[in-house]
């Protein structure tokens, strides 16, 4: 695993406007930034990042037997206790979801760590299954990576076809997508998705949360007063299930994407149960929820509220005292500890690797780069290859 | 083996065009290749389905009567003529009495018809088209339930029986904005980002 400093396409930010990839920088600050890469070998990308991936979501799937099965789970997972039953239900049936993206630490040698499962609500997509494949097969069309140059990431492939696959499942071809208002980055991501559908067949309309309507039927309805059957929506659960449409959930019917189910795994919560039920797995840190006592007294510790997004909320507890902490609007449904485990640095920058699933299967990684030792909204995006 | 997509079709992952009404070749692709789909035909006249089928006068005359019922079941409604023109564009609208209520709906601006010519009985549909400048199906055929059926030059599709199906009547939505509470609460927490909840 290297970091390679590499001439940035003289045209790409053109290119990026003809393809519609508006939010390569975001705040007067870079975000998608090709001025270097990183270079992984091929065992690397199989054996280190590839399995695991794969296995660690086998294990997450297991947590959930366990979670669904026991109230007193649920409710630590704050889930509300009038959706016990669709979470349940949703899982027994095994509805299927579309992609999560595992975030490792990953140094370029020993087991990557899970460090958290985005399994409801992950973004970069756009970036890693289209933005970072043209990044290569331009560099490579013009010379300037060896012809011998591959990438992990056939996430656009798979998308497309978890989306026929999706659609058969249903019977509904008909998709409606959403996420919410003012936000360029959430918009691209889900046109992206929008753009995979249609690949695979599918008819595709989009509405604003916020628009999003209850009809007299019983039906979440569009601005058009469509009923929508089958809804991807770039929102998260531990949201919707709080707001006051989450008593309409039940009997709106909607084909779910991602499904309910997956509020489970988007929980920090997770992270304790895994540790919970495979204690020293080599790809997991440990974890436990902050009221169990004492488990901090020693070591250095990363406390995170179990909804928490984008690094808020975030504090560092160092032999039992906080030394480190960012800001944030979250923590009120409770906190769990992580050991600490720190990020590898390339170049004066902390590297964190983003695995992505679609469905089941490992489909790609991305890589993104922060000068803050946690990951927030102002990392950049780096492409990688393989060789 | 490659680790990576092996091909992406760019022109369709190209966003300068979208603005643009979608080529018929896009559509295409959609409706046609699949073994279960039928043959089916959009008119937007009586006249132009007789003089296709010529022998089958009486039918085409009532396939578009009974579109144009359907068409009041299950049309698009709107609660002001504003909403539904910037919909379906300027005049494209009337407003109709359906089932105790009053609404701004779009006139049909034709009607499909499958399985004319076999002996089974003939299935129909209302079509419209949409001329707003703002709708993504301006000048394009679609269903009453936002199906898209290719431009308005298409007469051929080849459908899945399933768009035969009546579609649900639609009712009044009777609220919004039940969802996204949460993220104007969270935001107002004045982050460096005030929006946005992928992780």
């Amino acid at each position: 695993m290297l970091r390679i400093p590499i001439n940035e396409r003289p045209d790409w930010r053109r290119r990026a406007g003809e393809f519609g990839f508006h939010f390569h920088t975001m705040y007067g600050e870079p975000y998608w930034d090709e001025r270097a890469y990183y270079q992984f070998t091929l065992q690397q990308i199989e054996k280190d990042l590839e399995d695991p991936t794969a296995e660690l979501q086998q294990m997450c799937m297991s947590v959930i037997d366990t979670v669904v099965a026991d109230e007193e789970l649920l409710a630590k997972f704050g889930i509300p206790e009038l959706h016990w039953q669709a979470v349940a239900d949703s899982w027994r049936r095994r509805d299927p979801s579309l992609y999560s993206r595992l975030d490792l630490v990953y140094t370029g040698k020993g087991p990557a760590k899970l460090l958290e499962n985005n399994a409801d609500t992950p973004t970069s997509l756009y970036e890693s299954g289209f933005w970072q494949w043209l990044w290569l097969e331009e560099l490579v069309d013009t010379g300037k990576l060896s012809k011998g140059a591959d990438q992990f990431n056939s996430v656009q492939e798979k998308l497309v076809n978890r989306f026929a696959d999706i659609a058969h499942h249903y019977q509904s071809e008909q998709w409606h997508f959403a996420c919410c208002k003012d936000t360029e980055e959430d918009r691209g991501t889900v046109q992206y998705l929008q753009d995979c559908a249609k690949e695979a067949g599918l008819s595709d309309r989009f509405v604003y949360i916020e628009d999003i309507g209850l009809a007299d039927t019983g039906a979440f309805t569009d601005l058009e007063d469509l009923p929508i059957e089958s809804l991807f929506k770039l929102y998260p659960w531990e949201f919707m299930l709080r707001e006051e449409f989450a008593k309409h959930i039940d009997e709106a019917q909607v084909n779910w994407l991602e499904p309910i189910w997956k509020s489970i795994l988007s929980n920090k919560a997770l992270l304790v149960m895994l540790w919970r039920a495979f204690p020293n797995h080599p790809n997991l840190l440990p974890a436990y929820f902050a009221d169990e006592a004492g488990k901090t007294d020693h070591g250095q510790w990363v406390k995170k509220p179990i909804f928490s997004r984008e690094g808020a909320n975030i504090s560092v507890i160092k032999n039992g005292s906080e030394t480190y902490a960012t800001d944030g609007p979250y923590g009120e449904e409770g906190f769990i500890v992580q050991q600490y485990c720190a990020l590898p640095r390339f170049a004066d920058n902390h590297t964190l690797i983003g695995s992505w699933l679609i469905g089941d299967e490992p489909a790609g990684i991305s890589i993104r780069e922060d000068s803050s030792p946690i990951t927030q909204d102002l990392s950049r995006y780096l492409p990688h290859i393989i060789l | 083996m490659s680790k990576r997509t092996s091909s992406i079709n760019l022109s369709r992952m190209r966003k300068a065009f979208a603005l643009k009404p979608i080529s018929a070749g896009v559509a295409a692709v959609v409706l046609s290749g699949c073994g279960d789909r039928q043959e089916a035909f959009i008119y937007s006249s009586v006249d132009e389905c007789v003089n296709d089928n010529p022998e089958y006068a009486t039918q085409c005359q009532s396939a578009y009567q009974q579109a144009l019922e359907e068409a009041r079941r299950t049309g698009p409604k709107y609660n002001s003529e504003y909403d539904c023109e910037y919909e379906f564009g300027a005049n494209q609208c009337r407003v109709q009495d359906v089932g105790g209520g009053s609404f701004w709906m779009p006139m049909m601006a034709g009607f499909m018809i499958g399985n004319l010519v076999s002996n089974r009985s003939y299935y129909y549909q209302p079509m419209y088209t949409s001329y707003s400048r703002y709708s993504p199906l301006r000048y394009r055929w679609m269903m009453a339930d936002g199906r898209d059926y290719g431009d308005l030059r298409t007469r051929k599709v080849r459908v899945r029986e399933d768009a035969f199906k009546p579609k649900p009547a639609v009712n009044r939505t009777i609220k919004r904005g039940g969802f996204g509470s949460s993220v104007r609460a969270k935001s107002s927490w004045g982050s460096s980002r005030s929006s946005g909840w992928g992780g």
